[in-house]
């Protein structure tokens, strides 16, 4: 239930309240719509994570199972060392970006340069490069994935503390506040007409006095 | 429940802060704003794409988007389209704008989303919720919220 805030009943203190009620009505409009906007993102974010969850599993077991495939191939000690030598540069570029003001880590696997996969390509067959395919694309699908669950992270605290504020202004100050104007306006009516009333008394008793 | 003291001088105190309060709200929503829109050529040329942001920040943007957006238009559109695109988000749940400064972001739009669409008012190209989340998902780091206040308010 609304509670009244005390305040004196005076004009000037009314329309303060009124400017007081216009501020937080805009601060709740764009509350609603901020959080709008991150519950779309948050339900967005959900659902690729679950599928980049799906994708992950599938990635590491393709990766898995064409590395076995290779060892089984080559042997595990002659992969090895043929692998041993091999030097892959793998960047990733990290950055933010922001979301109606919530700050999500932004990662991309950059493309490696050269076409090198550094192992020897004469000595080697076309399952260590397909096993090597896929540990990329597995490690692509990780790094997403990583980004979505940090977004996701972010993006639900948020969602807390704006539906906190919204609801602190939709349901505790904005009513209190229309209480306030209402329960001030029918007081300055009530006082409007004491004093109607009044006048009309004193009028009836000066218009006594002058027929005595 | 806590009611603030609002007799005499305080009220004015409590008037101030909540404006604070809505200017820093409006701050934090729109902290993400371009300082200047960089256009999608100039983006390509850059070894790390980034777009500096209103509240000093700088933005990554993602190379595989910038080469999804080449694919969409032609090369002769990558000078006139400035990233990020811009949504303005004004006391309507149900839609947005997206702010158009050429034909070119209309174009990609319309690219984007396979139907062909067109600005009611003059750099105002409205698009609603279910058509902002795809454009979203597909340009997560070159589209940008704007948050204002209708005039009304």
């Amino acid at each position: 239930m609304a509670q009244l805030i005390k305040v004196r009943p005076t004009k000037i203190e009314l329309v303060k309240l009124k400017r007081r009620l216009s501020l937080s009505s805009r601060i709740h409009k764009i509350m609603k719509d901020r959080l709008s906007i991150l519950t779309m993102e948050f339900l967005q974010a959900a659902r690729q994570t679950v599928t980049a969850k799906q994708h992950t599993i599938d990635a590491m077991t393709q990766a898995y199972k064409a590395m076995t495939i290779a060892s089984g191939y080559h042997g595990y000690v002659a992969l090895q060392k043929e692998l041993a030598a091999s030097q892959a540069d793998i960047t990733v570029t990290a950055g933010p970006r922001n979301v109606a003001g919530v700050r999500i880590p932004s990662l991309e696997l950059n493309e490696p340069t050269g076409g090198l996969r550094g192992y020897n390509l004469a000595q080697t067959s076309s399952l260590v490069d397909s096993a090597s395919d896929t540990a990329r694309e597995a490690l692509r699908v990780i790094i997403e994935l990583a980004e979505l669950q940090r977004g996701l992270e972010l993006l639900g605290t948020e969602i807390n503390r704006t539906k906190r504020i919204a609801n602190a202004l939709e349901y505790i100050l904005i009513p209190n506040l229309k209480a306030t104007i209402r329960f001030l306006a029918m007081k300055f009516e009530e006082r409007d007409r004491e004093e109607k009333s009044r006048l009309k008394r004193v009028k009836v008793i000066l218009a006594r006095k002058v027929v005595v | 429940m806590y009611t603030p003291d609002l007799s005499g001088d305080s009220q004015s105190r409590y008037d101030r802060l909540m404006e604070t309060y809505l200017s820093t709200e409006l701050r934090l929503v729109n902290s993400g704003l371009p300082r200047v829109q960089v256009s999608l050529s100039q983006l390509l040329a850059e070894p790390q794409p980034q777009i500096s942001c209103a509240d000093g920040t700088q933005q990554m943007v993602k190379r595989s988007e910038l080469r999804y957006l080449a694919g969409l238009l032609d090369p002769a559109d990558y000078d006139s389209l400035l990233l990020p695109v811009l949504i303005e988000m004004a006391g309507q749940q149900s839609e947005a704008t997206v702010l158009c400064r050429t034909e070119t972001e209309v174009k990609l739009i319309s690219a984007m989303l396979e139907m062909n669409m067109r600005c009611e008012q003059p750099g105002r190209l409205r698009i609603y919720k279910p058509q902002m989340a795809l454009i979203r998902k597909k340009m997560q780091t070159t589209t940008q919220y704007v948050f204002s206040l209708s005039v009304e308010n």
